[in-house]
């Protein structure tokens, strides 16, 4: 329970901090979050479930509250707060570090996110699923570029849309169950026709926020209107929850309706990577090229997780976690060149390496990671996660496979066009030291389970068994 | 020590190097950066020679689990045998030597701790390539070559004129083998569909002891993968346009990567899947490989006739003798591909780095229409770099004479007019480095006073790299004596006892009177080609014109068959101008179109409820979590 304590305690208590400490105090909760998460890391065995509520009552509506977590959870809670660590972390010299509603907000973000990951209640997943979009969404109206307006209009209603068509099925599918907990709603027998609309529902939410093309026209701009930190929270850890959704309460809950859907999702999915991929090629705003990167990595994430196997979903939470890394690194990387140059256009860009000789090292490093090569953790979960793909569909396989390419033209263009050449502009400061700790970071953990992946993998391997095991077996009750 | 020792210190060694250089180089002194990366690789040549001592026969090292799935497993696991011991020894030998000469090369340069940290990562990933004992650790060394490539090509990023111009050529090189890349990985998903596996010795077994049914069509779409892979790094048709543009990269990276050993990696995928190769299924693959090699190899040795630049020439040159090799491999003749991958190692790297001792004597001057005479003021650069020449040409008893021979021989029982067509190519190869040598260490110097002024010798750091690779042009060749010189085909034999077994060599062996009739032949050739050169470049002192007042074929040579311009045309262009469009259409006006179309319509219909809003969105969603929880409570306190 501490694990969702701390975060709203944070939260409250930065509100009224001093001004002068804000900063300090956000760097200390995400520091204390992640102490709390070693520990239970450390005192966790992957064969079990750990409980951390389980009300004896059930309301009259059927919500149990029921929250806990398994090894995969822990995961996610696990990413959740490193990466939380890390927005502040990289945070830390910027203006906003110092303003109490902000760093409350993110505080509470955090609680939510936990929150999404440990439910075990369909109803209260749904509730935490709807808190995040509250703080998630101030930050980037309160401290938001321009044109944020606009951009977050688009935002509200596709998620709104994708909220109420989650909240209908979760309806539906509670009106077989006597309860919201997940095993209860999880037993539930659907016919493939009910299967399909439910199924409809949730993944219209997910497939919003991941986003899947064509769901996805949100994404661009408010990315690019959201400050740093609002941008980092929606790429790393805002999206995971509907790729953790998917495996959690997508498939186990409707798994009657893959035979139909996992084709279109599939197919979907791997568009988006090279639409999405082609498209990054000839952005001239670097935020807004990796908003599109993000789109075309995702895809293939998606793709993985409704292809449901072991070996898959291992692939998608390795996945998940290089891109959560990624995605912090090249956002970091495009706040520092906006914010000592004034600027995100590509044109306006050059030869930066040659003034600040660390930042591009570190830069450089990341862009190896986001086109995954060996040594990076993107290279292992990139490989099983078109093998996957590959052994689905081998023509899908070859399609999604050209991410290799693209991918590299428009990552080293971005990279190439900032870095290199002769410096076009004023002096550009080097490296902070706390955001030379946060590449720092970044980088080790990418090249860790770069060359061990294995370690996840033991980790995952028994929830993942097990969850999939139950959805195999309703499977084949209901046929 | 044993083996089960040596060979993970053989590859550890440069990766530590790489790592003290990469995190302490910068504040240590050059001296000690260099010696440093220096010392890893010598030290590492040296313990593959006691260990190509010891072997008798293949041996696995287990080094650890990468993944445990349930339908597959990969493994960190070495396999050495005398195939990758064999590479190992070019890799770390020649490597070590370029090292060595790299010392003084790249003296003047600021990023020089950069360079050797690259340059020793370079051999770990390579190392890994050839050392695996699958597939998926010869994908990790393959993409970590790549990477090292493309930051060695780019390595002078910041370069106020050339910087953007450097970052084009190393994207390009990624991005081209990329393209081969993604044909390898699918080769990997088919061999691990078909198989379960990617462990060389499992592969072989299942297929030539198991001898288990495979249909023609997966066995020619798993070959064809695996050949699409090494046209990338190889740099073959189409994929080669990169290598030419990779010369970008300082000279010593153009010697090591892309003329002795990356360059050689397709090579070595192919020798190494010798057993799906050699299947009755991959009869067409074989093919496939021979006329792409045979076109790769007539095509830029058409180039090389009519470039002015020092390493353009030894860059088409080496795709061309790549060619060469490929069209050994088409044949099934790996020993005899394997042999010219050595020699010409030792002619090709000898070349680039004289190459590099001539651009650096002439204050980095390139063009070799502003050279000549050269033979006065950089003596030893001009007699390795004439032993290298010849080696090439086919110079009877030098190393590429043997080595081209052989081939030449295979092909002259495979088909006479493939032989024909590669004697051609071969008597090309004479002609355009001929004409480069004369045009450039002959005649009267061209270029201007102050460079004049400027020509030294080299250093002996840099020239003792180069008298030990004449040495070896000159003598390599005896590895592979034939018999009607009195050998015994040491090279050929030692290559047998292999995965899968390379013994096909055997097979093709040809009467002493053919083979006395080719050596013969290719003599005259190369001797012919000497002749007509020195007389047109030396005699008439004729000088390379201005590529504008070319015309014909020349006209087509000099601009490399207009191929990147092609390519521009027909993938380049086509897909920016997509992106672009994209963008513009379906994003921005046709999603985008519809989305602002719905927030219109809501908002027109919010004027009738304006009364009541205020219209601030974040006071919705509030009054949505308040409207949430307000339901909680409600049905809470009812229970």
């Amino acid at each position: 329970m501490e694990l969702l304590l701390i975060p709203f305690l944070f939260a409250l208590v930065s509100l009224v901090v001093p001004s002068n400490f804000v900063r300090q105090f956000s760097l200390l909760g995400g520091i204390v979050s992640l102490i709390v998460t070693i520990g239970h890391l450390c005192s966790f065995d992957t064969n079990t479930f750990v409980s951390i509520l389980d009300p004896s009552f059930i309301t009259s509506f059927g919500l149990t509250c029921k929250m806990g977590y398994d090894g995969m959870s822990l995961f996610m809670v696990l990413l959740t707060n490193v990466i939380t660590f890390l927005i502040i972390l990289s945070n830390y010299n910027r203006d906003l570090a110092s303003n109490r509603s902000f760093t409350a907000l993110v505080f509470f973000m955090q609680l939510g996110l936990l929150g999404v990951f440990t439910s075990f209640d369909g109803l209260l997943f749904y509730i935490f699923w709807e808190i995040t979009l509250i703080p998630v969404f101030l930050i980037a109206l309160w401290y938001g570029g321009s044109d944020r307006k606009q951009a977050l209009i688009k935002f509200f209603i596709y998620t709104f849309i994708g909220s109420l068509a989650m909240l209908l099925s979760l309806m539906a599918i509670k009106s077989y169950a006597k309860s919201f907990s997940h095993s209860d709603l999880m037993a539930v027998e659907l016919t493939a026709k009910s299967a399909f609309w439910i199924f409809g529902g949730f993944f219209l939410a997910f497939a919003i926020k991941i986003p899947l093309f064509p769901f996805h026209t949100w994404q661009p701009n408010t990315y690019t209107t959201s400050p740093m930190a609002g941008t980092m929270l929606l790429s790393a850890l805002m999206l995971k929850m509907a790729l953790y959704g998917m495996i959690r309460w997508l498939i186990p809950l409707a798994p009657e309706a893959l035979s139909d859907v996992t084709y279109p999702v599939v197919v979907l999915g791997i568009i988006g990577v090279v639409y999405a991929g082609i498209l990054a090629i000839k952005q001239n705003d670097i935020k807004r090229l990796f908003a599109f990167a993000s789109i075309s990595h995702v895809g293939l994430i998606a793709a993985g997780a409704i292809l449901y196997s072991h070996d898959n979903w291992s692939a998608v939470f390795i996945q998940m976690a290089n891109h959560s890394l990624v995605a912090v690194g090249l956002f970091l990387s495009a706040d520092i060149i906006e914010q000592r140059l004034g600027s995100r256009k590509l044109s306006d860009l050059g030869g930066i390496a040659k003034q600040a000789p660390r930042f591009a090292i570190m830069f450089g490093a990341l862009v190896l990671a986001a086109i995954s090569v060996p040594f990076s953790s993107g290279f292992i979960g990139e490989f099983m996660l078109l093998k996957g793909v590959y052994s689905y569909n081998w023509l899908i396989g070859f399609v999604a496979g050209t991410t290799l390419i693209v991918g590299a033209v428009y990552t080293l263009r971005a990279y190439q066009l900032s870095m290199y050449g002769a410096p076009k502009s004023t002096p550009f400061a080097d490296l902070t030291w706390n955001e030379w700790l946060a590449y720092l970071i970044i980088m080790v953990t990418i090249v860790v389970f770069g060359v061990y992946p294995q370690a996840i993998i033991d980790f995952l391997s028994p929830s993942i068994d097990s969850l999939i095991e139950s959805v195999k077996t309703i499977n084949t009750l209901h046929k | 020590m044993t083996i089960q020792q040596l060979i993970p210190l053989i590859i550890a060694l440069p990766l530590i190097g790489g790592f003290i250089n990469g995190v302490l180089g910068k504040k240590l002194p050059k001296v000690l950066v260099g010696s440093i990366a220096t010392l890893a690789v010598f030290t590492s040549f040296f313990l593959a020679v006691t260990v190509f001592f010891q072997l008798d026969e293949a041996v696995k090292i287990n080094l650890f689990t990468i993944l445990k799935l349930e339908d597959f497993t990969l493994n960190a696991r070495l396999l050495v045998d005398n195939l990758s011991i064999w590479m190992v020894l070019i890799i770390t030998g020649v490597g070590s030597l370029i090292h060595l000469f790299s010392m003084g090369y790249m003296s003047h340069d600021e990023g020089y701790y950069k360079f050797f940290t690259y340059l020793n990562l370079f051999i770990f990933a390579m190392l890994i390539l050839v050392l695996g004992s699958n597939y998926f650790m010869l994908f990790f060394g393959w993409e970590g070559v790549g990477i090292c490539s493309y930051l060695l090509i780019g390595f002078h990023y910041s370069d106020a004129q050339k910087g953007m111009l450097n970052g084009l050529a190393a994207r390009k090189a990624f991005i081209m083998n990329r393209i081969g890349d993604l044909g390898l990985l699918i080769g990997l998903f088919l061999l691990l569909a078909q198989f379960g596996t990617l462990e060389y010795t499992e592969l072989a077994d299942k297929i030539l002891i198991d001898q288990i049914p495979v249909s023609t069509w997966m066995m020619f779409g798993i070959t064809i993968c695996l050949f699409i892979g090494a046209t990338g790094k190889s740099a073959q048709i189409p994929l080669f346009t990169w290598l030419p543009d990779a010369m970008a990269g300082p000279t010593p990276v153009s010697a090591l990567i892309h003329a002795a050993t990356m360059v050689t990696a397709g090579i070595f995928l192919v020798v190494r899947s010798n057993f799906l190769f050699e299947h009755v299924g991959a009869q067409f693959t074989q093919d496939i490989m021979l006329y792409v090699g045979l076109a790769t190899s007539l095509v830029t040795a058409f180039i090389a006739m009519r470039q002015n630049d020092i390493k353009k020439v030894l860059a088409y040159s080496t795709v061309s003798q790549l060619g060469f090799i490929f069209v050994a491999l088409g044949m099934g003749a790996y020993t005899a591909a394997l042999f010219h991958v050595t020699t010409h190692a030792f002619f090709k790297a000898l070349l680039f780095l004289g190459s590099g001792s001539v651009i650096h004597a002439m204050s980095d001057e390139q063009d070799i229409r502003k050279m000549g005479g050269l033979k006065k003021f950089i003596p030893i650069t001009h007699i390795t770099f004439l032993i290298g020449t010849l080696a090439i040409s086919g110079f009877p008893l030098l190393s590429g004479f043997f080595s081209k021979d052989e081939i030449l021989a295979h092909a002259l029982a495979h088909n006479p007019l493939i032989y024909g067509l590669l004697a051609f190519s071969a008597l090309l190869t004479a002609v355009y480095m001929f004409r480069m040598y004369f045009v450039v260490f002959h005649g009267e110097f061209r270029g201007s006073e102050h460079a004049k002024s400027h020509l030294h010798e080299s250093p002996l750091n840099m020239t003792l790299p180069l008298l030990v690779l004449a040495v070896l042009s000159v003598i390599g060749g005896f590895l592979n004596i034939p018999s009607l010189l009195g050998g015994h085909h040491w090279f050929s034999h030692l290559l047998e006892h292999n995965v899968g077994g390379l013994n096909k060599i055997a097979e093709v062996e040809i009467s002493n009177g053919q083979t006395l009739m080719l050596m013969v032949s290719a003599s005259v050739l190369t001797l012919i080609a000497l002749f007509v050169s020195y007389s047109v470049y030396v005699k008439k002192k004729s000088v390379p014109v201005e590529d504008s007042q070319l015309t014909g074929w020349a006209k087509l040579s000099a601009n490399k068959l207009y191929i990147d311009e092609i390519y521009n045309a027909l993938f380049v262009k086509p897909i920016e101008w997509i992106s672009e469009k994209g963008h513009q259409v379906i994003e921005l006006f046709l999603l985008n179109g519809v989305i602002s179309f719905a927030t219109k319509t809501i908002d027109r219909s919010g004027e009738i409820v304006k009364k009541w809003q205020n219209g601030k969105t974040d006071w919705y969603i509030l009054w949505m979590v308040f409207g949430i929880i307000g339901l909680v409570i409600y049905y809470l306190v009812k229970i």
